[in-house]
């Protein structure tokens, strides 16, 4: 039987209570992220009545100790802020359950705690079990999760699994993960959570693409020049942040995952509906057709690695990379990485896309641009000055989400000179309510069995697999590609300009 | 001839002819504002003073919905025939950086130039963007097809009708008789929406699913001065369960002394179902909706002046309780809540022939 009160009140798939579990529920991710994006969803109204909180960790806590710890920081990041008297019945649904990772006992507990929930509120009860430990852990957890029966839906509930990023990091461990997920949860019990997916422009992208009648017929090589993505941090290795960066790098950080999904998204075909798997088989088609750059001579041609040297941003003086607190100073970890990449469709062939990311950047931004093939300038070549440029559309991701266009235009007066203008849409001036968090959205979609905005398995597999050849050719080669060097608080090292230039492009001015 | 004034709220008079070159200079004088529009809004009144009143709404409501507005005061009775115009703009900081402004247009009309209505006020709408209009009080005889044929959206708030019934009979017509699809909201409908959204969360519920078919009692608290709403959170309900009209009960009340009414309705498999509506001066607009049946009582309950509704199931003894965000109550944040949403309000149309049968009863 369906909720028939739910007919025609809100488009949107029907999340269902359940007890979510979180591992590594000591961690800042747990604090500042998805504890408070349940808090807002509950000031929402959009979270079911009945779902409970268990948080999982090996720190020796009481209920009342990790309510408190939780309530002081979601005073400091909620969204929505904090209002005392929901809080103090949000919190009545959280618990806290210590254990280690490892310890098969402290899984059999669990599972008496939660049938004990479960019991309180009248019977069965679904569970989601969200992962947000060190990933040296997963596996631990996977398996005892499945020796202890906790994986199985029972009695027509269900089990579900989040995995926070890395997943893996390169193919071989994806794969072993992936494993080691599948045989603890079917695939469609997997929820492998790329929190740039849940961002709204993301979202947003889909609509852009494919409810407006004007920007299709004009998507493929005939009229797009190239597509360059960018995700620019003006922030280096703050808060111990180091240690775990110069194991991963920009590549393994930030490209394989959020940029190649941007990217999939971007250049995917129609999906023939909304189904998380119609969208994502087109999705996973565009990383499957990416021309792989899998020799060292082939790197070195398409790909710029480099480190910042010291310098200033938002005129404060910076460290180089090597002097960054937990860096290795002989470190051979890219803060700064650009790719080109080709893909080897109908739609795109001949067509580059360039995705850059680096650390200590003038500015934080993440944006989408569109680049258009020149207007054929039959009618205006004659006229003096310089060419008036082609016709970009950019779609900013963060922050200030928003679109706009560049077009040409002709200056006002007597005389024919034409410049570039730009039109420009903004959420926040649009729209003044404010967007939800990505992790409001993305647990919401977890606990109605909507899986469209998150990584399938062979999305992420054949994401390392292009990946890896670019790690292989930088590591284990033996001419590696060289290591490119930029001063902090530049827009990258000159062998980036240079990658483009190789195509008669420039990169887009943030 | 008039003199053209300053309004202290709607800004500078200007002759009719020459608004649209008015605007153009209202933007020309400071180049760090943005004019940003995604809807025409309109406030129609008819009430005295009403111009100033919404303009202060519209100041709020620009914060998060960016509009052309066009406020229109009219008085019909007036023995002179006359129309003026203010314009001004209401501006919000972004980002605590540029100026983001959203122009207003305010018309008063009187006497016969009333009839001017159409003509004067929607040539200044913004091209391409929808208008929503929002009717302040009774329909008067200007509500007719040449006005409401240009609108997309129709909004107005039924709690202030006198006679609702022969109001309403005039918006289905409405809906029926317009040339172009007919969107209307509401207001008192819009009351209710954190309650039916509340209502159903708790049968999202798989264990409350299972006890819809034994739900046999209802009860609908409110405000006397929400009788409307009420209904038509009892319309929702049984149009959504299926209810069918069951034999009037006898309840030896009066809804005049503010006490209670009944209802009663039969669900698909036949079991009787009965419905108390109770008027309390205390409540909230709405206060309570709460079904019962066999061992599950589930409720939706608002105190009034509480910042949240409390969902709460009583399953055979297992309580489980969760707040919710409750429904806003001033017509202005009401039109926000609705302008954030959008939609076709299809729900409220299906709804709407149960809900007139039981205005009737």
């Amino acid at each position: 039987m369906t909720n028939p009160f739910r007919e025609d009140l809100v488009s949107r798939s029907r999340p269902e209570a359940c007890t979510v579990v979180i591992f590594g529920a000591t961690g800042d991710l747990t604090h500042r992220k998805l504890v408070p994006a349940i808090y807002n969803l509950a000031v929402d109204g959009e979270l079911p009545p009945g779902v409970k909180i268990l948080g999982f960790a090996r720190r020796d806590k009481s209920d009342e100790e990790f309510r408190s710890g939780l309530e002081e920081l979601n005073r400091k990041v909620s969204r929505s802020g904090h209002d005392e008297a929901l809080w103090a019945t949000f919190q009545e649904n959280i618990h806290y359950h210590q254990s280690e990772f490892a310890d098969a006992d402290g899984y059999k507990r669990l599972s008496d705690r939660l049938d004990e929930i479960d019991r309180e509120r009248g019977g069965k009860g679904n569970r989601l079990f969200y992962i947000a430990s060190a990933p040296e852990f997963f596996d631990d957890i996977l398996e005892h999760l499945k020796a202890a029966g906790l994986n199985e839906s029972k009695d027509g509930c269900w089990s579900r699994v989040i995995v926070e990023k890395p997943f893996g990091t390169d193919l071989a461990t994806a794969q072993h993960l992936n494993e080691v997920v599948n045989r603890t949860f079917q695939e469609k019990d997997t929820y492998r959570i790329d929190h740039y997916l849940g961002k709204e422009t993301a979202q947003n992208l889909m609509v852009l693409r494919f409810a407006n009648a004007i920007f299709e017929p004009l998507w493929n090589s005939r009229y797009i020049s190239h597509i360059q993505i960018t995700c620019a941090e003006n922030l280096g290795m703050e808060g111990g942040r180091g240690g775990y960066y110069d194991k991963s790098g920009a590549l393994r950080d930030m490209v394989q995952n959020h940029l190649l999904q941007l990217l999939s998204l971007v250049a995917m075909e129609p999906p023939t509906d909304l189904s998380a798997d119609g969208v994502r088989d087109e999705k996973v088609k565009v990383i499957r057709s990416l021309r792989q750059w899998d020799t060292p001579e082939k790197v070195a041609e398409n790909v710029v690695r480099a480190q910042y040297q010291a310098g200033h941003v938002d005129g404060k003086p910076v460290p180089g990379y090597r002097e960054e607190d937990r860096v290795d100073p002989e470190s051979m970890t890219e803060a700064y990485v650009a790719v080109r990449l080709m893909i080897d469709t109908w739609r795109w062939s001949g067509v580059p896309f360039y995705i850059r990311m680096g650390k200590q950047l003038p500015k934080k931004a993440t944006e989408i641009s569109i680049h258009f093939k020149d207007a054929p300038c039959v009618l205006f070549n004659a006229l003096p000055g310089a060419e008036p440029g082609a016709n970009v559309l950019v779609i900013r991701i963060q922050p200030d989400e928003g679109i706009s266009l560049r077009m040409v235009s002709k200056i006002p007066g007597t005389s024919l000179r034409l410049e570039p203008v730009k039109m420009d849409f903004h959420y926040a001036t649009s729209f003044g309510k404010g967007s939800p968090e990505a992790y409001e959205r993305l647990l919401l979609d977890a606990m109605a069995g909507d899986a469209t905005l998150f990584a399938r398995r062979d999305e992420v597999e054949e994401a390392w697999r292009f990946i890896d050849h670019i790690e292989n050719a930088w590591h284990q080669s033996k001419n590696p590609p060289s290591m490119a060097e930029y001063v902090a608080g530049s827009w990258g090292p000159k062998e980036a300009d240079e990658l483009l230039q190789k195509d008669g492009h420039t990169w887009r001015r943030l | 001839m008039t003199t053209l004034s300053v309004h202290p709220e709607l800004g500078a008079e200007v002759p009719i002819g020459s608004i649209d070159k008015e605007l153009h200079k209202l933007w020309e004088q400071d180049d760090a504002r943005t004019n940003a529009s995604l809807m025409n809004l309109a406030i129609y009144s008819e009430e005295p003073g009403s111009l100033e009143k919404n303009s202060q709404a519209i100041r709020e409501l620009t914060a998060e919905h960016a509009c052309r507005a066009l406020l229109i005061g009219i008085d019909r009775k007036a023995p002179e025939a006359s129309i003026r115009a203010w314009i001004t703009a209401h501006c919000h900081l972004s980002h605590g950086k540029k100026s983001i402004c959203c122009e207003q247009l305010s018309f008063a009309l009187t006497g016969k130039a009333t009839g001017r209505l159409r003509n004067t006020v929607f040539a200044h709408l913004a091209s391409d963007l929808p208008l929503i209009f929002w009717w302040q009080g009774e329909l008067s005889p200007i509500f007719e097809n040449r006005l409401y044929s240009l609108v997309d959206r129709f909004v107005f708030d039924s709690s202030s009708w006198v006679n609702p019934d022969e109001s309403f009979g005039r918006i289905a017509d409405a809906i029926n008789d317009a040339t172009r699809e007919l969107v209307v909201q509401d207001l008192s409908w819009t009351r209710c929406f954190q309650f039916r959204v509340s209502v159903a969360a708790l049968f999202d519920d798989p264990l409350v699913l299972d006890s819809l078919p034994e739900i046999d009692a209802v009860r609908i608290e409110y405000n006397p001065a929400n009788r409307v709403t009420a209904l038509q959170m009892l319309a929702w309900l049984a149009t959504q369960a299926k209810w069918n009209d069951g034999v009037e009960l006898e309840l030896d009340v009066s809804r005049k002394n503010g006490g209670k009414e009944g209802f009663s309705f039969e669900s698909e498999a036949g079991k009787a179902i009965s419905v108390e509506l109770v008027a309390k001066d205390a409540s909230a607009p709405l206060g309570l909706v709460q079904l019962s049946g066999g061992d599950m009582t589930v409720s939706v309950s608002r105190d009034a002046g509480a910042t949240h509704l409390l969902r709460r199931i009583d399953s055979n003894g297992h309580i489980i309780e969760a707040l919710g965000p409750t429904d806003v109550d001033e017509p202005a944040e009401l039109i926000g809540e609705q302008l954030a949403r959008g939609g076709k309000n299809s729900l409220f149309r299906k709804i709407l022939p149960r809900f007139q049968d039981l205005l009737k009863k």
